[in-house]
């Protein structure tokens, strides 16, 4: 690249994680574009990406640091690069770990990819977006009853911390990458590095199906973790993006895409937003919020030439979901699944809410009658008993009406049948991971709430795969008390 | 942070609920002590028949009693079941209910025929919820049962019993211990078994008494009338329980409300401050950003 028609420009301001830059005033580089930072100083080297945010007048652009700015100084030579990040799409990225630059960072040399894309790209437009609803199974009980998935669609996992959203995550990773031919991409934006760590070497152990390859080799996978500036975590869910869209558009297979966690990517845009000398908005957050949001989530889309599968993880602060950023991403999904601090505390994992979490798809057109109704029953009960619970508190469970004794009854067994060991849980609780087909699932919560099994003890629902296995578990309770 | 109006809304219908179980709380407290004197008060009459009967017996009277003989074969029985009509009482009815019911199932299993007779308005319900028939409901007895009110049912039983219609009495109720101390009791109240033996007849055995006309006209006058008293105090102690039961579980219902009614309390608090404090950094946070 280092020709003479080289556009360079100087470092005129540094403040934390946005720096200035001044170049001639007739070529600017464009919003967007990727300058380069590439210079020593007495002894320190800094090579650093930025992106450019605003037009300050005079010469002079406002870009996000992409790395870390130590030993940045003012007068340090910046390049523009003349288009914005890219990053190397396709096949050759299969079975890699890259950050938000596209620099492979898992140790085994180059990427000879054949085509680089950059990170800002258009939304498909409204004539080629896929209109196909369809049911996407998972194998969990909670999830294909009240919350079912869409097949090209988005769906978020909301949480408070520590409740398990990035075990679900790795969960459904588990079951759908193992289970499905397409590609998956990995967005690892402001979590903790560990967790990286341990899903890649998960990856490299599983297996599709019986094929004899391991996942990895249809994922790859994108970190900008929590130790990375905000300009990282900022873009890190972009890059993954594009790489996802490129075999949506190119190799026309289903692709999946997990982000976990798209909170930090909001909480990185707050975190330069006032830096770029934005008025803070509501809770603190950028005024551009909602924006962000939009231009990240309408690209996560299936077209008429493939789809898009995306599981994204949500951290909610302080348990609030009227926080602006869950809020934000809420209205972009179609499958929303709560997790509740209370389910948690009562060892109940996943740790679902029944009532908070909806599907756009839970719908008899979509579902067919039956699924609906029996999701709508099991909310209805679990709704009554969450009212009776005030009741029960001060005066008793003796107190109750038959009816409502009746429902607590079966509420409570309802509550713990929506628990389930899983595949990646194995090691903890030394039960193995149940998949349960969408049939199975319907049939044993209809059976429940038709009172069939009233007379199992509670625990007995803990942790079981289909009705069957509650049944089994509950002779192996009673021989247990005998002997 | 949970929503304020529906915090302020719970907090509020807890508290209307704990002015209900503490009023409530209160008027057990006064009822069971009026229950207990009564309860007392016939003690002693019951107490007194009793020993009349054991000194009858010890007078050398051969008891040839049609009440008191054991049938050989028990072909028809009653099952009478004390509840409360009123329930905000614990477990009360539902022990009751309980207890009637597994002794129904044992009744059934050795009695062809098996009626049910319920007292309360709460076990009829419980029984007609179960698809249980019952061959009579009673629901005038409230916390004061009158001797004149239990009369007609001993009297009932007394003569189906001598006439033959009727080979066998159970009844559940809950037994008045102390007033710290209600059990579930299920007792078989005909044939009378257990007259002559009882404990507290044996008090006064050596004092000989003189009988007039006749020991035997005696007996016959004063075995159904010990039966009925028996069931009568039966009611009282039903009576007294009830108010017992009620009275703690008034008690802790209020209790229990009250720590709803902290927790709320904190939780709103929390809320409110955690509102304003946020309401506060976005206006200063607004005035910073225009100042610069």
């Amino acid at each position: 690249m280092a020709t003479t028609t080289e556009n360079i420009g100087k470092v005129t301001q540094v403040i934390g994680s946005t720096f200035d830059a001044e170049f001639p005033e007739d070529c600017l580089p464009s919003i967007y574009n990727a300058v380069r930072v590439d210079s020593e100083h007495k002894g320190i080297h800094v090579k650093l990406t930025g992106e450019v945010q605003q037009h300050l007048g005079g010469g002079r652009v406002r870009c996000v640091a992409l790395g870390g700015t130590d030993g940045m100084m003012r007068g340090q030579e910046c390049i523009d690069t003349g288009g914005p990040v890219q990053v190397p799409v396709g096949p050759a990225t299969l079975g890699r770990v890259f950050n938000m630059l596209g620099e492979p960072i898992d140790g085994r040399g180059g990427v000879e990819a054949e085509e680089y894309w950059p990170i800002h790209r258009d939304a498909p437009e409204i004539a080629q977006l896929s209109t196909k609803t369809e049911i996407f199974e998972t194998g969990i009980k909670v999830i294909d009853l009240l919350t079912p998935f869409v097949r090209g669609g988005k769906a978020g996992l909301f949480g408070g911390a520590g409740l398990g959203k990035t075990v679900i995550l790795t969960e459904l990773i588990a079951r759908i990458a193992s289970a499905h031919g397409g590609y998956s991409v990995f967005a690892g934006v402001g979590e903790r590095t560990r967790e990286g760590t341990d899903l890649w070497l998960e990856m490299q152990e599983a297996k599709i199906g019986d094929t004899g390859r391991h996942v990895i080799d249809q994922t790859c996978m994108v970190f900008g973790q929590m130790n990375e500036p905000p300009g990282a975590r900022l873009r890190v869910a972009l890059s993954a993006l594009t790489m996802a869209e490129y075999f949506r558009d190119k190799s026309g297979a289903d692709t999946l895409l997990f982000v976990d966690n798209i909170f930090r990517f909001s909480q990185a845009g707050s975190e330069v937003s006032a830096l770029l000398g934005r008025m803070p908005s509501a809770v603190g957050y950028q005024p551009t919020l909602a924006t962000e949001m939009g231009l990240l989530q309408e690209r996560i889309a299936s077209t008429d030439r493939g789809a898009i599968t995306s599981v994204q993880a949500v951290y909610v602060p302080a348990d609030d979901p009227t926080d602006p950023a869950p809020a934000t991403a809420f209205s972009q999904l179609d499958a929303f699944i709560y997790l509740e601090r209370s389910i948690s505390e009562k060892g109940i994992y996943p740790a679902v809410d029944p009532l908070a979490s909806s599907s756009r798809i839970l719908d008899p057109q979509y579902v067919g009658d039956r699924h609906y109704a029996i999701a709508r029953r099991v909310q209805n009960t679990l709704q009554r008993y969450r009212e009776l619970q005030d009741i029960i508190a001060i005066l008793g469970a003796d107190e109750l009406s038959d009816e409502d004794k009746q429902i607590v009854h079966r509420a409570r067994r309802m509550e713990r049948f929506l628990s389930q060991p899983f595949l990646v849980a194995e090691v903890f609780t030394g039960k193995p991971g149940e998949i349960t087909s969408l049939d199975d699932t319907i049939r044993s919560f209809e059976e429940i709430a038709d009172g069939k099994w009233d007379h199992l003890p509670e625990s007995a629902f803990m942790y079981v795969g289909p009705i069957e296995q509650a049944e089994e578990q509950a002779k192996k309770m009673e021989q247990e008390a005998r002997a | 942070m949970a929503n304020l109006r529906v915090l302020a809304k719970r907090r509020r219908s807890v508290r209307i609920i704990r002015k209900i179980t503490r009023t409530m709380e209160l008027i057990a407290t006064a009822r069971f002590k009026k229950a207990m004197d009564r309860a007392h008060a016939a003690t002693a009459y019951t107490r007194r028949i009793t020993q009349l009967v054991a000194n009858l017996v010890h007078g050398g009277v051969e008891i040839d009693h049609p009440l008191l003989q054991p049938r050989e074969e028990t072909n028809r029985a009653v099952l009478l079941v004390l509840t409360a009509n009123r329930g905000l009482c614990g477990g009360f009815n539902t022990n009751l209910i309980r207890a009637a019911q597994q002794q129904l199932n044992e009744l059934r299993a050795e009695v062809p025929e098996v009626s049910v007779e319920v007292a309360g308005k709460r076990g009829i319900a419980a029984f007609r919820n179960r698809k249980i028939d019952m061959a009579e409901q009673f629901t005038q007895f409230e916390d004061k049962p009158r001797y004149d009110e239990v009369e007609p049912i001993a009297q009932r039983y007394l003569d189906a019993y001598i006439t033959g219609e009727l080979d066998r009495v159970d009844m559940v109720y809950m037994r008045f211990e102390s007033a710290s101390r209600q059990s579930v009791a299920v007792e078989t109240l005909l044939p009378l078994g257990g007259l002559a033996g009882s404990e507290e007849g044996q008090a006064e055995q050596d004092v000989p008494f003189e009988f007039l006309p006749s020991a035997e006209s005696i007996l016959e006058e004063v075995v159904p009338t010990s039966f009925k008293v028996k069931l009568f105090k039966c009611f009282l102690d039903a009576a007294v329980s009830e108010q017992i039961a009620r009275m703690v579980a008034m008690k802790s219902a209020t209790e229990n409300a009250d720590g709803l009614i902290r927790d709320l309390t904190t939780l709103y608090n929390r809320a409110r401050q955690s509102r304003i404090t946020s309401e506060i950094l976005d206006v200063i946070g607004g005035v910073e950003a225009v100042a610069k």
